[in-house]
């Protein structure tokens, strides 16, 4: 078992638009252990989601290493990233992002559908994971017919459909109101208690004290807080 | 796993109803349109092969004008003399042969004490020989043949009704020609032909107004004489034959053509130096009008599958808006563990199951749709009257055009939905999760 759930080192990503270049991330160095709650601040423009994204897998670094769960992300095609993704990482976004044409257990079955788990298996567990975010009455409803703080109770349960070590939040509170807000993160500190690594993208200040360490980016440069 | 998505898929299209039944409609009028076309098609044809076939099938007309690959027979000299329809009768393919000499009338005259009737002009008579109502299939209603050397004549249908239907004319009335050098003969009508249902290679040859003996009528026409002044001859324009069965059509052909350029026939004497023989026979019309309609067939046919074509551009139109719709979804699944793969799969399965109903649905109503064409034409035909009014068109299925269309149909969902299904499939995750 390697120390670091995630280890990067070196990490630089730029973007060329034209013959304009976008150093997003310098030389970034960020090691985080398993089970740690780890926020990630910083104004818009710093760099803190092109870092998630490179963590999350949907990106690349330009130059450095990044080791997710054991996986150098740095020399895998484009299928073994998606497989990577599928397995180790789940996503929690601002917008919750369901799929607005399927009920609540397809929405948390589906990260299981693009691994070939089985149709009972999927449907088992989608339905354990519903009760566990306290939903269990809401099965077959679409969402549009929830609200949005059981939207995202539904997308976290999503997240946790593959059973990933990480879960990657991206203002997960961003689109509720203070109260739903503060579930949600009393949701996600109850995952973190039983085992798995937040990592939380925000910019609201008032949730850094979920977390049990605090990063800050700035201009591409990461510097550590606590 | 490719079963899951391909039930996603089905999901996808039935939240976006109507998205998804517009797009189906595109195809199933392409494919429908498609059959209809085809069948109506073969239907009219088989019907049109059928009505030449009461013709004579071994039947053929001989006549002067231009031979070679496409021979064009025009009826502008009398050049046949009774001598070589005798030659001919005796050549060992052929079973009769019967002279036509055209004499045009200026109208046709009743007289009943002091009333009298006058018809329109322009009726022609062809001056013949008994035989011709064989080779023509006609058959007689009422009365009798004429008789060679009387005045006697037999009508058509349409000729008895000339001065009306209240006035008309009956086997053993006498009526009065008006020839167009001026004479004016007087003729008995001894026989009314059957009402004829047959279209052949000439709808006046093939369904005469009036046929007499050549003599006295055709004998003492201006127009029937060839040869010198110290020799004239009674000629005749073209000649009807008819072959000993339908193997022997190309045998009778071929002979009547040597006698015919030979020395020893008389129309080589008369004829125009510039003008060739030329032997029509039923069974080359019937493969021209093969042809013919197989070119307009195939030209329909063409602009059904258009219709075709512009169903798969509605899909593709509505897959690609569909695709730039769902972006953030797509980046969600992406997000989520979906390959690059499932993305494709996800978007082509759709459009192949438009193309797949859409096919089905298409065939069916395409089925349905051709009966009610060749219907509507049974209808206009009757309503036409005359030689078609007494056939009707056998629905024929043009079967191998359900299987061609309904497989373009599919092939049409996939192509189309192969474009935007890739623009789904080759999104960057990261632009994709941004879109709004």
């Amino acid at each position: 078992m390697p120390e670091y759930v995630i280890d990067i080192d070196s990490l630089t990503k730029i973007y060329k638009t034209g013959k304009t270049e976008l150093k997003a991330l310098d030389n970034v160095t960020l090691k985080i252990r398993k089970k740690d709650f780890i926020a990630i601040m910083g104004p818009s423009g710093s760099g803190k989601s092109t870092l998630m994204n490179i963590i999350g897998c949907l990106d690349r670094p330009t130059s450095g290493t990044v080791i997710i769960d054991g996986e150098n992300i740095s020399s895998v095609n484009d299928n073994q990233l998606a497989v990577i993704r599928g397995r180790k990482i789940g996503f929690i976004f601002q917008k919750f992002n369901l799929i607005p044409t399927m009920n609540s257990v397809k929405n948390i079955a589906l990260p299981m559908v693009f691994l070939g788990d089985t149709k009972a298996n999927r449907e088992q567990r989608a339905t354990d994971l519903l009760d566990k975010v306290g939903l269990a009455n809401w099965a077959t409803h679409r969402p549009a017919e929830l609200s949005g703080g059981q939207q995202q109770r539904i997308a976290i349960a999503r997240a946790l459909s593959n059973n990933p070590s990480i879960i990657l939040a991206d203002e997960p509170t961003g689109n509720l109101d203070s109260k739903t807000g503060e579930q949600i993160m009393q949701l996600l500190g109850s995952l973190n208690k039983e085992g798995k690594t937040i990592l939380l993208v925000t910019h609201a200040v008032a949730l850094k004290r979920y977390a049990n360490r605090v990063v800050t980016m700035l201009d591409g440069k990461l510097s550590e807080e606590r | 796993m490719i079963r899951d998505i391909f039930a996603m898929a089905l999901d996808a299209m039935r939240s976006y109803r109507i998205r998804t039944l517009l797009t189906l409609i595109g195809v199933i009028m392409g494919v429908a349109s498609v059959i209809m076309v085809t069948t109506a098609g073969n239907s009219v044809s088989g019907f049109i092969s059928e009505q030449w076939n009461i013709f004579n099938p071994t039947g053929m007309v001989i006549g002067t004008g231009t031979g070679g690959a496409v021979p064009q027979l025009s009826v502008r000299s009398a050049v046949f003399t009774t001598n070589d329809v005798e030659k001919i009768q005796q050549l060992s393919a052929v079973k009769t042969v019967a002279p036509i000499g055209v004499v045009p009338l200026n109208k046709i005259l009743k007289r009943d004490g002091l009333l009298k009737w006058e018809s329109q002009p322009g009726e022609a008579m062809y001056a013949s020989t008994p035989s011709l109502l064989e080779i023509l299939n006609l058959q007689l209603a009422e009365g009798t043949m004429f008789e060679e050397g009387k005045n006697e004549v037999i009508i058509s249908q349409n000729v008895a009704e000339t001065f009306g239907e209240d006035k008309r004319l009956q086997v053993g009335d006498t009526i009065f020609l008006r020839r167009v050098d001026g004479v004016t003969l007087e003729a008995k009508i001894v026989g009314i032909l059957e009402q004829s249902s047959t279209m052949s290679m000439f709808n006046t040859l093939s369904t005469p107004g009036i046929i007499c003996p050549t003599k006295p009528y055709y004998s003492t026409y201006f127009g029937s004489n060839v040869g010198t002044i110290f020799k004239r001859v009674i000629a005749y324009t073209v000649l009807l034959a008819e072959a000993k069965d339908t193997n022997q059509v190309q045998d009778a052909q071929e002979q009547i053509l040597r006698y015919l350029d030979s020395g020893g026939s008389d129309a080589n004497q008369y004829k125009d130096q510039n003008t060739d023989f030329v032997v029509i026979t039923q069974q080359y019309i019937l493969v021209r009008v093969d042809q013919v309609m197989s070119v307009i067939r195939t030209y329909i046919t063409a602009i059904a599958l258009i219709s075709l074509l512009i169903g798969g551009v509605g899909i593709a139109n509505i897959m690609y808006a569909t695709v730039t719709e769902r972006t953030r979804e797509i980046g969600t699944m992406m997000a989520i563990g979906a390959k690059r793969r499932d993305i494709l799969l996800l978007f082509l399965f759709q459009s192949t199951v438009i193309g797949l109903f859409g096919g089905f649905i298409g065939c069916v109503f395409g089925a349905s749709g051709s009966w009610f064409v060749v219907d509507l034409l049974n209808t206009n035909i009757q309503n036409l009257g005359g030689a078609f009014s007494t056939g009707t068109i056998q629905l024929t299925y043009a079967l191998e055009w359900f299987i061609i269309a309904f497989i373009i149909g599919i092939l049409i969902g996939i192509a189309a939905g192969l474009w935007p299904a890739r623009k789904a499939a080759s999104m960057d995750p990261v632009v994709a999760l941004r879109y709004e």
